[in-house]
């Protein structure tokens, strides 16, 4: 499934790509329970539309990032039948790679500014 | 789980419709999940009090279909491009285009407001989007696909000028059917209770006694429609709102041309409610009910200081005027 051509290698993840890697990180989730956390992450800043949000698992799933588990009923919300997605070992891969370079982003970001500031 | 599933049914159902504008793999793929998504969205704002979260709401999802549906697009040309036959995209093409006029007549319609018969509320130059839906009558697009309702006391409309359908006007619904209404000094007493209503303007102006204590002393500038509402509607100083019909009246009362003067509007001709205004610009009001050449030179000219960026994104208000020393 996973395809050696990946737009990861090629540059940092886009921000809804990389919030909803960070939303399927600890567990399974279907496409409303990764808007609400991605809004939840993010203090309400990145709000996906149903468009994007399914936009981006499309682009996800053929670059071997998430894939589908299976379809259950989410006992929370209906009795309905949802799709529920998974993060796969390279998608932990490429979030764990974007997390670091955010991180040195943000300790660079930090020095210079502390720097100019005192 | 759902107490008001009237609506978000309705608002589900448009968004179905709305989901054609994909391309058709990403909607047999997709269509469902993304249904679902919107529905749980809509329960979560069904609970969120207030207009302004519904609009920003509202705003961002027709935001979201309009660059997903775009891009997907683009996509799926760009991927199909390299294999298969071009014909399948103009036909594709084709139902997106449809689907976006669709969006753009039915769901809502642009308006620019040019009498300021509303001024206080609405002003000169207001270009607004109207809603089509809340005000639709069942039956236009079908009964179960529309949650609209009945125009209130108090509910702002946009309608077909009765007397001249090609024009439309703006004003605020005063009287339902079987409603009593008069005026007097100015005043509108509504089923016997004088009405405080905090959104009209008194501008003063000439003393006037048909206007001011309408119904009485009937004039001669009234068109065959208000002469017909006072021969026949009248009944011991006051009009009786017949059925199907609205008695309106501008905020701006003392300069307003309202039901006062061309008589009651039937309930067919109510085009929708205002939603917000997108544009507000100064200009007199013949260059905006025709664009000529100078009025877009104007436009060219002026757009920075003569556009009211303060009213961008205001949204007209319904209100209801209280019933003073009456019970509810």
């Amino acid at each position: 499934m996973a395809q050696p051509k990946l737009s990861h290698e090629q540059g940092p993840l886009s921000p809804p790509v990389f919030h909803i890697l960070l939303a399927l990180a600890g567990e399974e989730r279907h496409g409303y329970g990764i808007m609400q956390d991605v809004a939840h992450q993010t203090g309400n800043a990145l709000r996906l539309g149903p468009g994007t949000l399914y936009g981006c698992l499309k682009r996800m799933l053929a670059a071997g990032l998430v894939e589908e588990s299976d379809e259950r009923p989410d006992p929370a919300l209906d009795d309905e039948r949802r799709r529920y997605y998974r993060m796969t070992p390279l998608g932990k891969r490429v979030v764990h790679a974007e997390a670091k370079r955010l991180f040195g982003a943000v300790t660079a970001a930090r020095t210079k500014l502390a720097g100019g500031d005192a | 789980m759902t107490p008001q599933s009237g609506p978000i049914g309705m608002f589900c159902r448009i968004y179905s419709i709305l989901l054609y504008a994909y391309p058709r793999d990403f909607r047999l793929q997709y269509g469902i999940a993304m249904q679902q998504v919107f529905r749980d969205r809509c329960r979560d704002m069904v609970r969120a009090s207030g207009r302004l979260p519904k609009l920003r709401f509202a705003a961002h999802i027709a935001a979201d279909w309009l660059t997903t549906t775009i891009s997907e697009r683009a996509v799926a040309v760009w991927s199909a491009g390299r294999k298969k036959t071009p014909r399948n995209f103009v036909t594709e093409w084709a139902v997106t285009i449809a689907i976006y006029l669709f969006a753009t007549t039915t769901l809502v319609q642009a308006y620019v407001v040019p009498t300021g018969s509303m001024e206080g509320t609405i002003r000169v130059g207001d270009h607004m989007l109207v809603d089509r839906l809340t005000f639709a009558e069942p039956g236009t697009i079908g009964p179960h696909i529309l949650p609209y309702r009945e125009p209130e006391r108090g509910d702002i409309v946009v309608f077909l000028y009765p007397e001249d359908i090609r024009q439309t006007y703006v004003k605020r619904v005063i009287g339902l059917p079987g409603d009593r209404i008069r005026l007097d000094e100015q005043q509108v007493i509504r089923n016997g209770r004088r009405l405080i209503e905090p959104y009209v303007r008194h501008i003063a102006t000439y003393p006037d006694a048909y206007r001011d204590n309408f119904p009485l002393s009937p004039e001669a500038s009234t068109t065959p429609r208000g002469r017909d509402m006072l021969e026949r509607h009248v009944l011991n100083g006051e009009v009786i709102v017949p059925p199907h019909t609205l008695f309106v009246l501008g905020d701006n009362r003392e300069n307003s041309e309202d039901s006062r003067y061309w008589g009651f509007v039937p309930r067919s001709y109510v085009v929708g409610k205002p939603l917000f205004v997108y544009w507000s610009y100064d200009a007199p009001t013949a260059d905006l009910t025709d664009w000529t050449l100078d009025h877009v030179l104007d436009v060219a000219q002026h757009f920075f200081t003569r556009t009211r960026w303060e009213r961008t994104l205001m949204v007209p208000r319904s209100q209801t005027g209280q019933e003073a020393g009456g019970a509810q």
